[in-house]
């Protein structure tokens, strides 16, 4: 999404100090300072009229005080433990020992409570997108980003940064299923 | 809807409240209020559950579920807001508690200062968190009441002035628990500020509830009061008679500090009596006892839940109201018992997924019971946080390490780190500790080997690991891992649990010398005591066996494993009727002890009492359903009292499997 908005004309807030890896070849949009939300608040300042990468974790700490404009991004929390699990191996870090189950079941849970969130604040507009959908009905998705952004994106240049080469942690059909 | 048996109940919950230390005020006369609920109502121990930790004990006694099942598992969790730890949560609470169920039936509620309280939950009534009274700030600074700690919020303007703040008593307050105050160095010496604490916190939760019985209608209340549990933390060293390394001028200064928290406790019942009216039925309790005598620990453990070492596993209960019998003692009565017996009372069904029963022998009448499969499949409001709210703090806390893992977060600190890794590691051990004490070492297993793996240092672990292996018969695996420990040397408790493994090698030799030594070593813990006797018993030197089990007996009169020992003693004797006293001695002490009920259907077997014999061995059964010979004395009895044939070729049945099973077994050897 980062990629595509970036395509699309909005300046990404990025320190480019996370450089692209085998779990994502074409770069990770990060910026590391929006670590310090929780402590430092302020630092939202940088972003005002920018795109930044914010985990939703961290997404409760935004200071009131601008316009916010959220595009959450979800996908099938399967995937997404698979993912991760995948990314942390490869990053030769230690992540927690639960299992896939528990953890599914953590986001989950945590999930509701950052919608809840939203909720509780209708003066963040959110846009919530799936990320598969954004793989398969890439324009519908495109345009629907652009009615809630309000800005005149190169919507084919957009499509265009669409790579589902890089969508590698499908679940198995009944799981996904399941997960539906 | 069966009929509801209690107009209103009032739940009193008084933290480590034991009756050695209120019969004799009760003697004295200065608890009158208790005094009259005792001579009006039952009362009894209240065994406990291991880990003995309030937090999960009061959770446990809300809502009739160990805490493997409520999911509150020590005094802390992780915050998965900010990385740290905090005090349990309402949140965390995974099942419903009484004032749920109340509320989800439509019934008014109010609860108090229960553990785990906050956020207030939105109940239909009034709910105050422990943090209403806790005060924040010096006398002299703004009290503002802690977000979140009354529900509903609106009443936080009329309960907030009921606070006492600690720097407000007088000596008027003081005096009576330490009469010689002036003489305390306060720059030395904290007592006084702690009783001063535990005095205004206590009144605080006690003014908003006298409040709450003037001005709030209601049909069932819990108020829970921590002044008993933490005036023994604090002056328990100095009660009477005064302890060796106790010296003579701090003894002289704290010895009434205890007796007058109980006293103070009755002045507090007396009003909370008076509030309630003729028309309630009242249950108070205590979660565990709190050791008084010679019992007391020198030394609290700094690792853990240290101070626990000090709790006494039996509690108190005590209740009185109509349909209930009066002046009556009541037997085996467990704190996971109290939800249902509630429930009972206001005319609701008892769960079949709660761990306890109804206690049925404190009524007059055996109540009827609904039973439905289980209350947190009932829809409906009831109280509880949205779903949005509540998460499993370990679960939260696994995800914030992801994040962490995956860059996404910043790390937290290394000391917010370490607090959080061992508030974790903690509630794995606490509810390994549940697993084993609910006989379930196969799900203790695995994570008492992890923490093993991760502190091996950690000689409590290690300990519990050769337990669970001893729980589940992996004796070479047991005896490994309590060898290590008993090479080191100085570890008692490694040497009582090697004793037990040679016991159930039958090496009666090996297992009498480990248990000897233990012992000489910790001569104080009554355990060592039992073990002895029953090594004796098996070497039939019953002489020394009895011995052993009287001093048990000596060291804690409340021991149902000594009854049950001497029980056994007396069956092999051929002494029926003091057999038959002593296993009910023992599961009146605890309920849950499969072999005294069954010693208790042999000696009530060969006393020709058939039906009050057969009832035993079903109620053995029911907890231990592999006792082969229960089977067979129920077989015996059906006989003779001619039962019919279906249940008697059931028992023959279950004979024949167990028979086959432990040929199989001996086979595998």
């Amino acid at each position: 999404m980062m990629q595509m908005l970036a395509a699309g004309g909005l300046t990404p807030l990025t320190d480019d100090l996370r450089v692209s890896d085998a779990n994502n070849p074409r770069g990770y949009f990060e910026w590391e300072k929006i670590k310090q939300l929780p402590n430092e608040p302020d630092c939202i300042a940088e972003a005002e009229g920018k795109v930044v990468k914010v985990v939703s974790a961290l997404l409760r700490n935004v200071p009131s005080g601008y316009e916010y404009r959220v595009i959450f991004m979800t996908r099938s929390l399967e995937e997404v433990v698979a993912s991760q699990r995948q990314m942390i191996k490869q990053l030769g870090a230690s992540g927690p020992s639960m299992q896939d189950a528990v953890m599914v079941a953590a986001f989950e849970t945590h999930l509701r409570q950052v919608a809840a969130w939203l909720e509780a604040h209708p003066e963040i507009a959110v846009c919530w997108v799936e990320h598969g959908s954004l793989l398969k009905a890439t324009h519908v998705e495109v345009t629907r980003v652009q009615e809630f952004l309000k800005f005149p994106f190169d919507v084919e240049e957009m499509a265009r940064q669409v790579d589902p080469s890089l969508y590698r942690q499908r679940i198995p059909i009944q799981a996904a299923a399941a997960a539906v | 809807m069966t009929e509801r048996l209690a107009k209103k109940v009032l739940l009193i919950g008084w933290d480590a409240a034991d009756w050695k230390i209120i019969n004799p005020l009760l003697d004295q006369g200065p608890m009158p209020a208790l005094e009259h609920l005792i001579n009006h109502g039952v009362i009894g121990n209240l065994a406990t559950l291991r880990p003995i930790l309030s937090p999960m004990l009061w959770n446990s006694i809300a809502t009739g579920k160990r805490p493997d099942k409520h999911g509150i598992l020590g005094f802390i969790e992780p915050d998965p807001d900010n990385g740290t730890i905090r005090p349990v949560t309402s949140t965390s609470r995974k099942v419903k508690a009484l004032w749920n169920i109340c509320t989800q039936s439509g019934l008014r509620s109010h609860v108090l200062g229960w553990f785990a309280g906050r956020p207030a939950e939105p109940i239909n009534g009034v709910s105050i968190s422990p943090l209403y009274a806790e005060p924040v700030a010096p006398l002299d600074q703004p009290w503002p009441l802690t977000p979140s700690s009354i529900h509903p919020a609106a009443l936080g303007e009329t309960l907030a002035p009921f606070r006492i703040h600690p720097g407000q008593l007088t000596p008027a307050e003081i005096l009576p628990f330490i009469p010689r105050a002036a003489e305390v160095d306060q720059e030395k010496d904290q007592h006084l500020a702690s009783l001063a604490r535990i005095l205004a916190e206590n009144c605080s939760l006690h003014n908003a509830a006298t409040w709450i019985l003037e001005n709030e209608p209601w049909d069932f209340m819990a108020v829970y009061y921590n002044g008993i549990d933490h005036f023994c933390h604090a002056f328990m060293n100095f009660h009477p008679p005064r302890l060796n390394h106790v010296p003579e001028k701090e003894f002289e200064l704290y010895k009434d500090v205890v007796n007058g928290a109980y006293k103070f406790h009755d002045m507090m019942l007396e009003r909370l009596l008076q509030l309630a009216g003729p028309e309630a039925t009242v249950l108070l309790l205590s979660d565990h006892g709190f050791h008084s005598d010679h019992l007391r620990p020198r030394y609290m453990p700094k690792a853990g839940p240290g101070p626990a070492v000090g709790h006494r596993p039996i509690g108190v209960i005590c209740m009185a109201g109509a349909h209930l019998r009066q002046n009556e003692r009541i037997y085996g009565a467990n704190l996971l018992d109290i939800t249902p017996t509630v429930l009972t009372l206001l005319g609701l069904p008892v769960a079949e997924d709660m761990d306890g029963r109804v206690l049925v022998e404190a009524f007059e009448e055996p109540p009827k019971i609904e039973k439905i499969p289980s209350w947190e499949d009932v829809p409906g409001e009831c109280g509880m946080h949205p779903a949005n709210l509540r998460m499993d703090p370990v679960s939260a806390q696994a995800m914030l390490q992801q994040f962490v893992a995956l860059g996404y977060i910043q790390a937290p600190n290394e000391d917010q780190a370490k607090a959080v890794e061992n508030c974790v590691r903690e509630a794995q051990y606490n509810l390994a500790q549940v697993y084993l004490d609910s006989h379930r070492p196969g799900d203790a297993l695995p994570i008492l080997e992890q923490l093993t793996k991760e502190k091996p240092e950690e000689i409590r672990f290690t300990l519990h690991l050769g337990q669970c292996y001893l729980d589940l018969s992996r004796l070479t695996e047991a005896r490994a891992t309590l060898e290590t420990l008993v090479q080191r040397g100085g570890q008692p408790w490694a040497d009582w649990l090697l004793g037990l493994v040679h016991l159930e090698e039958n090496s009666l030799d090996k297992a009498l010398s480990h248990l000897s030594r233990a012992a000489e070593a910790e001569p104080r813990l009554p355990d060592l005591h039992l073990r002895l006797g029953n090594t004796y018993l098996r070497m039939r030197r019953l002489e020394e066996a009895e011995q052993a089990f009287q001093k048990a007996l000596a060291i804690d009169s409340d021991s149902p494993e000594a009854h049950l020992g001497l029980a056994q003693l007396r069956l092999r004797r051929r002494q029926n009727r003091e057999a038959s006293e002593e296993a009910l001695a023992a599961v009146g002490l605890r309920h849950f002890l499969p072999m005294g009920h069954y010693c208790l259907g042999v000696a009530l077997g060969r006393m020709n009492h058939l039906e009050r014999a057969e009832l035993a061995f079903r109620t053995a059964l029911s907890m231990a359903p592999g006792l082969l010979n229960a089977h067979r004395w129920l077989v015996a009895i059906y006989r003779r009292t001619g039962a019919d044939l279906v249940t008697i070729a059931n028992h023959q049945r279950a004979i024949a499997e167990l028979q086959e099973r432990r040929v199989r077994a001996t086979g595998a050897a």
